[in-house]
């Protein structure tokens, strides 16, 4: 406990930092936020006008579609926003700056993925937490399933966790953070519509080999009553067993850091 | 002239110098077509279905030619300028008895080449696997008003992202937010690149058509489906003219002042 308190603390820290580091650059805050609600609005735009043309889409009608498209937003905001300082890791490791961190009294995996939360993706984490809760609702979704939903969207934020971890270690060993995390966030935005519209072995590649799907997808599809207690009992173990192997992952990488530069 | 074909040749290679760089970048390319190939196999998956003026013929077209059109238009390197600028790597060039804007365009044609070289290859290959239906257009008229619209469009996208990136000059920090609003979000969505521009109620598409973004990827496109033609092919190209002669102008207006503003910082 007392190390969960410690760790919160210094977490605090250093988001307070990133966030008046973000804001000393007021313009580029204000141009990367707009960016992201621009992006948000034309996908919402999308999926609105492409549902009133087709009425369903892989069998889900609008609310559905929308549902599935928030919960994918939700996810990827709440992980950018916990760790974006994966896509700052690169310098450190080529440089050799990585050193310091490692020295520091402070676990190094910890600081290099949640060392400076987005404080972008904050301002927009309130409103889509709103307006997963007001779609979902239009739903009608039991208690049950409104359960399975929430632990679904835990269990998927443990996927993130898992990826993000894999991202650092394979930077670690190629010295190549910017594309890898690029390709994970393209692998993350095949889930942005319902999963049903792929077919044949890419479903089950989205949904098994790189379970993407049941990161962004499957708590929609609890949601919807579409997945049943055994679903989410497999599921939670994939995350578990996927957030395992990304952290003896991330051990054998940091062996293999030469501290090259420093 | 021999100058800017040694830039070329040269910028050529480099491409190669980051191999894994170039190929990450095709594989992106390549996920986010799978991407909105399935979901419009999803919409079309009934193939007498008609939508937003489409059949499932015409929008797997559209999905394929996106991806050759990304490789001609979208393909450039103009976007490390902002950097040069920022950091003073510009002052080189502006001591040297060449075009700083011939030099880009060299550069970004041979990014283009490769680029549609790759892009040739992953059509023929996603084409095997997918065995999409793909309208092959015919009519000559028609392939040589596609090919002016996506010329029109390369030198429209040149114009734009070489302005976006003169930002940096007054706001070298943030160089790259510009261009993540410019052009990783709005060319983006409203060139057509990640959906046709149809789905969109009229009055919207109307006032889209009177920005130059839906002339780099939706316009070409569409030209080539036979979806437009006669007086609005015509009046489509006379606009995408107007924002070439208005980009140019804005372009060496805003150089000229950059330059004044430039103060070599970082050397």
């Amino acid at each position: 406990m007392k190390t969960v308190f410690r760790y919160s603390k210094i977490w605090w820290l250093m988001s307070k930092n990133a966030f008046l580091a973000v804001l000393t650059q007021r313009v580029g805050f204000g141009i990367f936020l707009l960016g992201k609600l621009l992006r948000f609005i034309f996908f919402f735009g999308f999926i609105f006008f492409l549902l009133k043309g087709t009425n369903r889409l892989a069998g889900y009608d609008l609310n559905q579609t929308l549902l599935f498209f928030l919960t994918f937003s939700l996810i990827d905001t709440l992980s950018q926003f916990f760790f974006r300082e994966v896509y700052r890791f690169r310098p450190q490791v080529i440089s050799g700056n990585f050193d310091l961190v490692l020295v520091k009294p402070v676990n190094a995996l910890f600081r290099s993925l949640m060392g400076g939360a987005d404080i972008i993706d904050l301002v927009t984490i309130p409103p889509l937490i709103f307006a997963v809760a007001y779609i979902g609702s239009l739903l009608h979704p039991g208690i049950l399933h409104a359960t399975y939903y929430i632990l679904l969207v835990f269990n998927g934020l443990i996927l993130a966790t898992a990826f993000h971890i894999a991202v650092l270690a394979l930077g670690i060993i190629t010295l190549e953070v910017d594309y890898t995390i690029m390709v994970y966030r393209d692998l993350t935005n095949f889930t942005r519509f319902p999963i049903d519209i792929y077919k044949g072995p890419a479903k089950g590649i989205l949904t098994f080999l790189i379970p993407v799907g049941v990161m962004m997808a499957f708590p929609a599809k609890a949601a919807l009553g579409l997945i049943s207690f055994s679903g989410v009992v497999w599921s939670v173990a994939l995350g578990v067993f996927a957030l395992f192997l990304a952290l003896r992952f991330w051990n054998f990488a940091l062996k293999k850091y030469a501290s090259a530069s420093s | 002239m021999n100058k800017y074909w040694q830039i070329f040749k040269i910028s050529f290679a480099q491409e190669f110098a980051y191999r894994l760089n170039f190929i990450m970048w095709r594989v992106r390319n390549i996920m986010q077509i799978i991407l909105v190939y399935f979901l419009w196999s999803s919409v079309f998956a009934d193939p007498s279905r008609q939508v937003f003026g489409y059949n499932r013929e015409k929008i797997l077209t559209y999905v394929f030619g996106i991806l050759v059109l990304r490789a001609i238009v979208l393909s450039a390197r103009v976007v490390d300028m902002a950097g040069e600028i920022a950091n003073g790597e510009i002052t080189n060039y502006l001591v040297k008895p060449i075009s700083y804007f011939k030099y880009w365009a060299s550069r970004d044609a041979a990014s283009k080449l490769l680029n549609l070289s790759f892009a040739a290859v992953e059509v023929i290959v996603l084409y095997f696997i997918f065995r999409p239906q793909i309208f092959i257009q015919t009519d000559f008229l028609i392939l040589v008003s596609t090919a002016l619209s996506v010329g029109f469009a390369v030198v429209l996208f040149f114009c734009l992202l070489f302005l976006v990136n003169l930002v940096t000059f007054w706001m070298p920090e943030n160089g790259w937010a510009a261009q993540f609003l410019f052009i990783a979000i709005i060319t983006e969505f409203a060139s057509g690149g990640v959906f046709p521009l149809d789905i969109f109620p009229a009055a919207f598409q109307k006032a889209l058509y009177c920005l130059p973004f839906p002339y780099l990827l939706f316009f070409p496109l569409q030209v080539y489906l036979g979806k437009i033609g006669g007086l609005t092919l015509v009046g489509g190209l006379g606009m995408a003219g107007v924002w070439i002669l208005i980009l140019i102008l804005a372009v060496k207006v805003v150089w000229l002042k950059g330059i004044k503003n430039y103060s070599a910082e970082g050397r």
